[in-house]
C-alpha cells in the first residue's frame, strides 16, 4: 500500500471534495427519479472522466453511484414508488409512515441509514477485500436458488391475511420473469408472437407501474391530500438518531447483509434489502408493525442497499468480476484508464484504488448533509403541491422514467399496462409486492435452478449439487425454513388459550374469486405453451404454472367460502370516472407518443391530467399558474433528457 | 506593419477557415453519436466501445456516448436497430456470431440481412481455460477425461446459440468427444463460475486470460498462429483440431442512413483501429484488430454465414 498520509491528503484536495459533493447530490437527483438510474448517470459520465486524473474521476463516478442507491428512497417514501430496484422494500414502511405525516421524519431515518450502510460498505471494501472476494465464487448456482427462494418466503410476511393471495402473486411474477428468449435451452416462451416481448419483461418498468399507476389512481379517485400535510419542521434529526441508535443491532446486522450480498456478483441492492427486511422483521419485538410504517424496516432496508455499493466493488476490484451493473460501467472505465482490475490490483501499489477507496467514504459522509436538504425540499414539495400539479408531474415521471431505461417506447407501454394490471389485481385483493418479488427473484431463481440441475445431472449427483455438498446452502435453508417455521410457532404459543377462530365472512369474496378464476385460466395456458419447448426450458414453467394452477382453485374455493375477505393491500376507494379517465389517458399517452412525439403528447396528457387531479372550479389565476407550471415541467424534463441525457427520442410527427 | 506576404498568408488561412467550417456545417458528425451497446455493461461489447471512445472524439471532435440495450442476447436491440433515425448519430454494436445464429435458429425479430454493418473492427479468439488449479494441464487432458465418461467434463460459456456454444459444438465435432455445455448470462458470471469451482472447463476468449492473469490457464486458442500476448499457449490446430473461430465485434447503422454516411463511419472507425495507442491497448488484453471496412462488408458476411450453417443445423438438433 502507498503512502497512507498522501492517500488521504490526495483523496481530501479540494477537488476531489467537490466532485465528491457533485456527484452525491447529482446522484441523488438521478436516483430519485424512477427510471433513471446509477448505470445510466455514469455511463453517460464516463467520457468526462477520461480528461480527469484516474483517481478524480473515479471519486465522482462512485459518488454518483452510492448518491443514488440512496436517492432512490425519496420516491419509495414519498409516492410509493421505488426510484430505483434497490429501493423497493423501502415502500412498505417508508410510504405508510409518509401518508400519516412523518414523511420527513421517514427521510431523515433513510439518509442516516444510508450513510451508515455505506461507511460499513466502504469499511469493510478498505479492509477485507481479499478474504471477502472469496465468498463471491463459494456463491455458485445451487446458493443463487436458494437465495431467491430465501427472498420468496417474504411473500409470506407481506401477504398477511392472505398467504393465498400472495403466493398466487408471486407465482404471477415468476411468470413474468420467464417471458422472452430463455438464457437456459434458448427457446422464445410466452411472447405471445410478439417479437417486441423477446426481451422480456423490464424489471424497471414493471417496477414502476405496479407501483405507481394504483398511487395515481388513488390519488384522482379522492379529493384529499396525497400525504397528510406538514407542519413547517426542521428535520427532525435528533428524533431519527435516536430511534436508529436505539436500533443498532438492526443497522449493523442490515449494513453486514448488504455488504455480503452486494459481494455475490447478479444479486444487488433489491434482494439485499428484502433480506435484511425480513431478518429485521424476524428479530422485532414489534414485527407485527412491520409494513405500516415501522421505522425498524426503513433502517434496514437503506442500510442494507447502500452497504452493497461498498460490498460490490470488492469482487470487482480483487476479482475482475463486476458485482453489479453500475460496477461494471466503472470497471470499463478503469481499464480506459489503464487500470486492470483482479488478482493483480492489490499487491502492484497503485494509490488510485486506495484513493478511491477514501473517495467513496467521503462521498458517502456528504450523503448526510445533502440528503437532508434535497430530502425536506421533496418532502415539503410532495406534502404541499396541490393534487392538480402532483398528479401530471408524477404521471410525467413514470412515462419519460420508462422511456429512459431503454429508450424505447415498448417498456412505456409495457409500464402502463402491468400498472392496470397491478391495480385491478389489487382490487381483488392480489397486491403488488408478491408480483413484484416473483418478477425480481424469477430469473436468478431458474438460472440458479437449471443450471445446479444440469451439472448434477452431468455428475450423477443430484441431491448432492442441489444440497447436500453444499455448506453455505444449509445456512440459507435453515434461514428459509425458520423465515417460514417462526411465525406459524408464535402463532401457536398465542392462540393456544383462546383458540383463534378463522374469520369466515358471510358472502362469498367475488373479486378474489374473479382474479383467481383469471390466473387459473393464464396456468392453464403457461402448461399448454410450456409443452412446445425444449426440457430445459420447460421445466420452471411447468413448476410455476402447476403451483398456480393448485393455489388458484384453492383460492377459488376459499374465496367462495368467504375466508378473508379483507386484504391490507386492497384500496378502499372507489373506481370514480377520474381513476378511469386517467387510466385511458396514461393508455394512450404511452400509444401515441412514440407517432405524435414525445414533447408533444406528454404537454396535453399532463393538461388533461391537471384537469383530472383537480378538485372544485379552478379559478382563472390558478388555472394560469397550473398552465405555466405543466409547460415549464414538460420542457424542463424533456431537455434534461434529449440534452444532458442524450436519450435519442422517437421520431414523431411533432417533436 | 505587415508585409504584403504576411497579408497574403492570412488571407489564405481565413480563406481555408471559411471552407472547412462550411463542409463541417454538412459534416458528420455534427453532435454526439449514440453508441447503443446490445449487452450489458462490463463485457467485451462494451470495454471495446469504452477503449473507442476517447479516439472517437480524438478523431471527430465529438463525443461517443454509450448505451446499454440488453435483452434476449441482443436480439432486443438489433430487432430495434432500424427503427431509429438514420442520420448518422445513432449506431450500434453488433456481434458475430450472433446476428447470423440468432436467425437461423429461431424467430428472435429481426433477419441477418436487416443489419447494415459498417465495419468489423476486432475478434476476439475461441479458448478454453481452467483454473489455476485443475488437474487438466492440456487439451488432450480434457479430450481423455472426456472420452473416459462421456458428458462428465463440464464446460461453462455464455449463453445459448452463443459464440461459446458453437466453440463447444465445434470441439466435440472435432474431438468426437461428449461434454456437457453450461450457459450464463454473461462474462462475468462464466468467470465466478470457473474460479469458484463449478465448471471444470470454460469457453472464453483469450481477453479472459489477459484479465484474469494468474488465476485461470489457458489450454488453447483458435487463432491460425499462437496470439502474441501468449506466445507458449498452443493454437487448436497445433494439436490437430481444426478450431479457427471467435466472436467478431463490428457497428452497424439503420437501412435508413445514407451511403456517404456508412462510408464516413467506416473511415471513422477505421482511424481509430489504424491508431497505435489504441492497437497496443486493444492487444494487451487480448483482442485482436481487425479491418473488415463497408466496402468488404458483404463478402466477408456471406463468409461467415456459410461457415456457421452447418453447426446450426447441429445446435437446432439439439433442441
Amino acid at each position: 500500500m502507498a503512502d497512507p498520509l498522501g492517500i488521504l491528503l490526495t483523496a481530501l484536495s479540494p477537488m476531489n471534495l467537490m466532485l465528491a459533493l457533485l456527484g452525491v447530490l447529482a446522484g441523488t437527483v438521478i436516483g430519485a427519479l424512477p427510471g433513471l438510474s446509477a448505470t445510466m448517470a455514469i455511463a453517460v459520465l464516463v467520457p468526462f472522466t477520461f480528461v480527469m486524473d484516474p483517481a478524480s474521476g473515479l471519486i465522482m463516478l462512485g459518488a454518483i453511484y452510492t448518491g443514488a442507491i440512496y436517492g432512490g428512497a425519496f420516491a419509495a417514501i414519498l409516492v410509493n414508488t421505488p426510484g430505483t430496484p434497490s429501493a423497493i422494500a423501502t415502500t412498505f414502511d417508508g410510504f405508510p409512515m409518509a401518508k400519516r405525516g412523518d414523511g420527513d421524519l421517514a427521510v431523515t431515518l433513510a439518509t442516516i441509514a444510508s450513510v451508515v450502510g455505506g461507511l460499513v460498505g466502504a469499511i469493510l471494501l478498505m479492509t477485507l477485500s481479499p478474504k471477502l472476494a472469496t465468498l463471491a465464487l463459494a456463491f455458485q448456482s445451487t446458493e443463487y436458488f436458494w437465495l431467491a427462494i430465501l427472498g420468496l418466503t417474504l411473500i409470506a410476511t407481506l401477504s398477511q391475511g392472505n398467504v393465498v393471495k400472495g403466493m398466487i402473486g408471486g407465482m404471477f411474477g415468476l411468470f413474468l420473469s420467464m417471458i422472452g428468449v430463455a438464457v437456459i435451452g434458448g427457446d422464445v416462451r410466452f411472447t405471445g408472437g410478439m417479437p417486441s416481448m423477446l426481451g422480456g419483461i423490464d424489471i424497471v418498468a414493471a417496477l414502476i407501474g405496479l407501483y405507481c399507476i394504483p398511487v395515481l389512481i388513488n390519488m384522482v379517485a379522492s379529493a384529499g391530500q396525497h400525504l397528510e400535510p406538514a407542519p413547517a419542521r426542521g428535520f427532525r434529526f435528533f428524533e431519527a438518531l435516536g430511534i436508529a441508535l436505539r436500533d443498532w443491532v438492526n443497522l449493523l446486522r442490515s449494513s453486514i447483509i448488504g455488504t455480503l450480498v452486494g459481494i455475490l456478483p447478479g444479486a444487488g441492492g433489491s434482494i439485499a434489502s428484502l433480506i435484511s427486511y425480513a431478518e429485521a422483521r424476524r428479530a422485532s419485538p414489534r414485527s407485527e408493525n412491520f409494513g405500516k410504517g415501522e421505522p425498524s424496516g426503513l433502517l434496514a432496508t437503506e442500510s442494507a442497499n447502500n452497504a452493497t455499493v461498498g460490498g460490490g466493488f470488492i469482487p470487482t476490484l480483487v476479482l475482475g468480476i463486476p458485482g453489479t451493473p453500475p460496477d461494471a460501467v466503472i470497471m470499463g472505465a478503469l481499464m480506459v484508464q489503464g487500470i486492470r482490475t483482479g488478482p493483480a490490483l492489490f499487491q502492484s501499489g497503485d494509490g488510485t484504488v486506495y484513493i478511491f477507496m477514501v473517495g467513496l467514504l467521503v462521498a458517502t459522509l456528504l450523503m448526510l448533509p445533502t440528503g437532508l436538504i434535497v430530502g425536506r425540499y421533496a418532502f415539503r414539495f410532495i406534502a404541499n403541491v396541490p393534487k392538480a400539479m402532483l398528479v401530471p408531474l408524477i404521471a410525467y415521471m413514470t412515462i419519460v422514467g420508462s422511456f429512459a431505461i431503454h429508450s424505447n417506447p415498448h417498456d412505456v407501454l409495457v409500464m402502463v399496462v402491468m400498472g392496470l394490471i397491478g391495480w385491478v389485481a389489487a382490487r381483488g385483493g392480489y397486491g403488488a409486492s408478491p408480483i413484484v418479488l416473483g418478477l425480481v427473484l424469477g430469473q436468478i431463481a431458474e438460472q440458479g435452478f437449471m443450471r445446479a440441475w444440469m451439472i448434477g445431472g452431468a455428475r450423477g449427483d443430484f441431491a448432492g449439487q442441489l444440497l447436500l455438498n453444499r455448506p453455505i446452502s444449509w445456512g440459507i435453508v435453515a434461514l428459509i425454513l425458520l423465515t417460514l417455521c417462526l411465525p406459524l410457532l408464535r402463532r401457536q404459543r398465542q392462540a393456544r388459550p383462546a383458540p383463534a377462530t378463522i374469520p369466515i365472512g358471510s358472502r362469498p369474496d367475488m373479486p378474489g374469486l374473479a382474479g383467481a378464476a383469471i390466473f387459473l385460466t393464464l396456468s392453464v395456458w403457461i402448461l399448454a405453451q410450456a409443452q412446445a419447448l425444449s426440457t430445459m426450458a420447460a421445466a420452471f414453467p411447468l413448476a410455476v404454472g402447476m403451483a398456480m394452477a393448485t393455489l388458484s382453485l384453492l383460492q377459488i374455493l376459499r374465496s367462495w367460502r368467504g375466508y378473508a375477505t379483507t386484504d391490507m393491500e386492497a384500496g378502499s376507494d372507489d373506481a370514480t370516472g377520474r381513476g378511469a379517465v386517467l387510466a385511458v389517458t396514461m393508455l394512450l399517452w404511452a400509444l401515441l407518443f412514440p407517432v405524435l412525439g414525445m414533447f408533444t403528447t406528454s404537454l396535453t396528457a399532463c393538461a388533461v391530467l391537471t384537469m383530472t387531479g383537480q378538485f372544485g372550479r379552478p379559478r382563472l389565476r390558478q388555472l394560469a399558474i397550473y398552465s405555466l407550471s405543466v409547460l415549464v415541467m414538460v420542457s424542463a424534463f424533456y431537455l434534461l433528457m434529449v440534452r444532458v441525457l442524450n436519450i435519442p427520442m422517437p421520431v414523431g410527427l411533432l417533436p | 506593419m505587415l508585409g504584403s506576404g504576411k497579408w497574403r498568408h492570412l488571407l489564405g488561412a481565413m480563406a481555408t477557415t471559411l471552407t472547412m467550417s462550411a463542409t463541417a456545417a454538412f459534416a458528420w458528425p455534427d453532435g454526439p453519436v449514440n453508441y447503443i451497446i446490445p449487452f450489458n455493461a462490463g463485457g467485451e461489447s462494451d470495454i471495446t466501445a469504452r477503449y473507442q471512445q476517447p479516439f472517437f472524439k480524438k478523431t471527430t471532435g465529438q463525443d461517443l456516448i454509450v448505451q446499454y440495450l440488453p435483452g434476449a442476447g441482443g436480439a432486443q436491440a438489433w430487432s430495434g436497430l432500424n427503427g431509429y433515425n438514420g442520420d448518422g448519430m445513432t449506431i450500434m454494436g453488433t456481434n458475430l456470431p450472433h446476428i447470423v445464429l440468432q436467425p437461423m435458429l429461431q424467430d428472435p425479430g429481426y433477419q441477418t440481412g436487416d443489419i447494415t454493418n459498417v465495419y468489423m473492427f476486432h475478434f476476439t479468439p475461441d479458448a478454453l481455460l481452467v483454473q489455476k488449479d485443475s488437474p487438466f494441464q492440456s487439451v488432450q487432458d480434457v479430450i481423455d477425461a472426456a472420452t473416459q465418461n462421456p458428458g462428465a467434463v463440464i464446460a461453462g460459456g455464455t449463453g445459448t446459440n452463443s459464440a461459446n456454444h458453437v466453440a463447444n459444438q465445434v470441439f466435440s465435432n472435432e474431438t468426437g468427444v461428449q461434454t456437457t455445455y453450461i450457459p450464463y448470462s454473461g462474462t462475468g458470471a462464466t468467470e465466478s463460475g470457473l474460479l469458484g469451482g463449478e465448471v471444470d472447463v470454460l469457453w472464453g476468449y483469450t481477453t479472459v486470460a489477459a484479465r484474469q492473469a494468474d488465476a485461470v490457464r489457458m489450454l488453447a486458442v483458435a487463432t491460425e498462429e499462437r496470439h502474441p500476448l501468449f506466445p507458449d499457449v498452443p493454437t487448436f490446430k497445433e494439436l490437430g483440431i481444426d478450431m479457427v473461430g471467435g466472436a467478431y465485434r463490428g457497428i452497424a447503422v439503420p437501412s435508413s442512413t445514407p451511403e456517404e454516411l456508412r462510408q464516413q463511419l467506416s473511415n471513422t472507425i477505421g482511424q481509430i483501429n489504424a491508431d497505435p495507442e489504441f492497437r497496443k491497448r486493444m492487444e494487451n488484453d487480448g483482442y485482436a484488430v481487425i479491418d473488415v471496412p463497408y466496402a468488404e462488408m458483404d463478402a466477408f458476411m456471406a463468409d461467415r454465414q456459410a461457415a456457421y450453417e452447418s453447426v446450426a443445423e447441429q445446435l437446432k438438433s439439439q433442441n
